[in-house]
């Protein structure tokens, strides 16, 4: 039971209850997104698009445009840069990385598994280093509008469950919208497909049954071929 | 963006005094600075005009030049408003090509006087579809503080009041005044929260959150209307808005014009 | 001095509508695939294009504001929009209208959530009938919306005029050539507080405020179809998948 609601939609006087998506004035709760309106718990509107806003605590996967000793500075997909800090490499590697040499730990273009350490007034995002995932060579990167990541998950992590068993891929789902896959080259095609597939259909109802359709179908034309 | 530049010290100072009733140089809501015209000042100008309201100057000088009518109105002459928001007159103005703050009050004098039809267009006609007059409003800021607009109209119309048509110069015979059909006079005001304050000052101006310049004529009539600023307005107030600029015109009109 | 064309026949006016009668609008919600937020429009003849990018990276730099987004809008005309060809590039009109734009969405985007970051709203005529600037604006709160801007409210625009000596609602080209006054508005249907308005022309005291409330009226009636558009742009998919199954 969902409700489609636009900026300026009236939605509670329970001003207390007020959450994300929302603002309140004179003593009532107003949607402030264009997204789907839900009351359990909180008030709030989960936005149908917007740019992903870095809060502490993240992991998302963030990608090198810059190097500015001692930083890194990262692209989130987001409207603000953040940046990594030598020490969130030296240590793990255990070496001094100076000046001259931080682009032969991680280079321009080089993709990064990041967390959120801190989100400042003025914007300042610091970020550390997810030690437990690895980007390693043959795999993809995938992007989606952040706003639709739930979806790909999935209820109880119904959806990437499948498309990690019927895709044969290791698929790891970072809150920004980037998605990493490895697998078979033709694995990595279905999975992307099908990611893709989810991202636009993601507003669809029946859409985990029609997925897990499409995959079965697709294996059974390649079975065939 | 220069002109936007808040200082939240000032803006704050501002609102403290208008919800006591005050304004920071004494006056009433309602009541307008000192002002000052005075017509004729450029010699080599057909029609030029200095009006101070306040410690606000502004200088308007008209050129009036045979040049080619629009296609689309052959017999018609033609009036171009400028305005120049010249370095000197304020630390927030740049040199360079117009800003959107120039065009707007440009734009909004032009406005004034076109819906008037304070000036007999078809008068201004030299040879059909060959050469008419072509009227150039200049606006020239000197000193802003605040309430461009008002200033810069009324030192519009008082310019075009006994304009000069500058036949002899051309070789042209005709004739050598263009007497004015109406006098449109604007009158700015501002709303700092709920209270609607008149002739705002350059503090003023950048406190509140919205300006509102109403232009009107002799016979109370509206030609023009010009909402600025990042506000919003309720019906009553843009009502009470125009109530009071067509009763501050009105006053303006009859001590300068 | 303006020829009386005879704009008011049998008290409708030439395209047939009523003194109070809006043209045909249409709405089209996120219509490009580059923009993060975007709306196709048509308000009568007029054909209009919003695009929203952002929040994003505000340059240059020393532009950019500390506290919150620093919003651009840009209405433009094509070259082919008109009958005589526009020159490309900003003129002082499309300045002034740009800017009056701006402040219309002033009081409902919510700024302060994104400092230092830039929000451009890109107004496109890409044919025009008069009332273009009311066009774009409601174009450009459908586009910001389907961006994921945050808002208060959603922004409705429409313009009033005086032909024949009447007060009517939006004024078509050739009414607005040959009329008396013409007044575009810009409003919050859901607090009726107006964040444009300007009027050129001639009109009494007493036409202003009929035209104004006219005005205010027939934005209500655009809300709900900028409403609409939004709503059912989801809806319809959720609806006809659900048929299938």
């Amino acid at each position: 039971m969902y409700q489609v609601v636009v900026p300026g939609d009236f939605l509670s006087e329970e001003t207390k209850r007020a959450g994300e998506g929302t603002y309140v004035e004179e003593g009532k709760v107003y949607a402030s997104q264009y997204g789907i309106a839900s009351e359990r718990g909180e008030i709030k509107v989960v936005p149908l698009s917007g740019k992903y806003m870095p809060s502490k605590g993240d992991v998302v996967i963030g990608k090198i445009t810059g190097i500015s000793f001692p930083f890194w500075i990262v692209d989130l997909a987001s409207p603000y840069e953040a940046r990594l800090h030598v020490s969130a490499l030296s240590g793990i590697t255990r070496e001094q990385i100076e000046f001259g040499n931080m682009s032969e730990y991680l280079d321009i273009d080089d993709l990064v598994v990041v967390k959120v350490m801190d989100v400042n007034a003025l914007m300042k995002i610091e970020l550390a280093l997810q030690e437990d995932i690895e980007l390693r060579r043959g795999g993809r990167l995938v992007e989606i509008p952040h706003t639709k990541v739930p979806r790909v998950i999935g209820r109880n992590g119904s959806m990437i469950k499948m498309l990690k068993e019927k895709c044969n891929c290791f698929i790891f789902i970072a809150k920004n919208g980037r998605i990493w896959i490895r697998g078979k080259e033709d694995d990595m095609d279905l999975a992307s497909m099908v990611i893709l597939k989810i991202a636009r259909e993601s507003h669809t109802s029946g859409l985990t049954d029609r997925v897990a359709e499409f995959l079965d179908s697709f294996r059974k034309e390649k079975e065939r071929g | 963006m220069g002109l936007e530049i808040v200082s939240d010290v000032r803006t704050d100072y501002v609102c403290n005094l208008v919800r006591n009733g005050k304004r920071e140089d004494g006056r009433g809501f309602r009541e307008y600075r000192d002002i000052s015209v005075e017509r004729d000042v450029i010699k080599r100008a057909e029609g030029s005009a200095r009006v101070k309201i306040g410690d606000t100057d502004v200088l308007v000088g008209v050129k009036v030049e045979p040049g080619t009518p629009f296609p689309d109105t052959p017999d018609k002459g033609v009036i171009i408003t400028n305005a120049e928001l010249v370095p000197l007159a304020s630390p927030e103005f740049e040199s360079g090509p117009p800003n959107e703050n120039s065009i707007q009050l440009a734009r909004v004098v032009d406005r004034g006087i076109r819906g008037s039809e304070a000036i007999d267009l078809d008068k201004l006609c030299i040879e059909e579809g060959e050469k008419v007059w072509m009227v150039f409003i200049d606006i020239h800021v000197l000193d802003d503080n605040g309430n461009l607009t008002d200033a810069a109209a009324l030192g519009a119309i008082a310019s075009l009041l006994n304009l000069r048509i500058p036949n002899e110069r051309y070789g042209l015979t005709g004739e050598n005044t263009l007497p004015m059909r109406d006098t449109p006079v604007a009158a700015t005001m501002v709303e700092i929260e709920g209270n609607i304050l008149v002739d705002p000052s350059f503090d003023e101006g950048n406190a509140a959150a919205s300006s509102v310049t109403v232009i009107s004529n002799a016979d109370g009539t509206l030609s023009g209307m010009q909402k600025s600023g990042s506000g919003g307005l309720k019906e009553a107030q843009i009502a009470e808005m125009v109530e009071i600029g067509i009763e501050k015109a009105g006053e303006i009109r009859r001590k300068y014009l | 001095m303006k020829e009386e064309i005879e704009l008011i026949k049998d008290g409708k006016r030439l395209d047939g509508r009523g003194f109070d009668e809006l043209r045909p609008i249409k709405i089209e919600v996120g219509v490009l695939k580059r923009a993060d937020g975007s709306c196709y429009l048509e308000l009568g003849d007029n054909k209009v294009i919003a695009a929203v990018y952002g929040p994003r990276e505000m340059h240059p730099r020393h532009a950019q504001d500390a506290k919150m987004a620093v919003v651009k809008f840009r209405y433009n005309m094509a070259p082919f929009s008109t009958d005589d060809r526009k020159r490309p590039g900003p003129d002082r009109r499309s300045v002034e209208i740009s800017k009056v734009c701006r402040e219309a969405f002033d009081p409902v985007i919510m700024r302060e959530l994104y400092p230092k970051a830039g929000i451009e709203v890109y107004v496109e005529l890409l044919q025009s009938d008069a009332g273009t600037r009311t066009a774009g604006i409601n174009a450009a709160s459908i586009a910001l919306a389907d961006a994921g801007i945050p808002m208060k409210d959603i922004v409705s625009s429409i313009a009033v005029g005086k032909i024949n000596g009447e007060v009517v609602l939006d004024l078509n080209a050739v009414e607005d050539n040959n009329g008396e006054a013409d007044m575009p508005i810009a409003m919050i249907a859901r607090t009726n507080t107006i964040t444009a308005l300007q009027m050129d022309g001639r009109l009494t005291k007493e036409e202003f405020e009929r035209g104004l409330k006219l005005a205010m009226g027939a934005c209500h009636q655009i809300y709900e179809l900028q409403r609409a558009a939004l709503v059912t742009r989801y809806n319809q998919n959720y609806e006809s998948k659900k048929e299938e199954r």
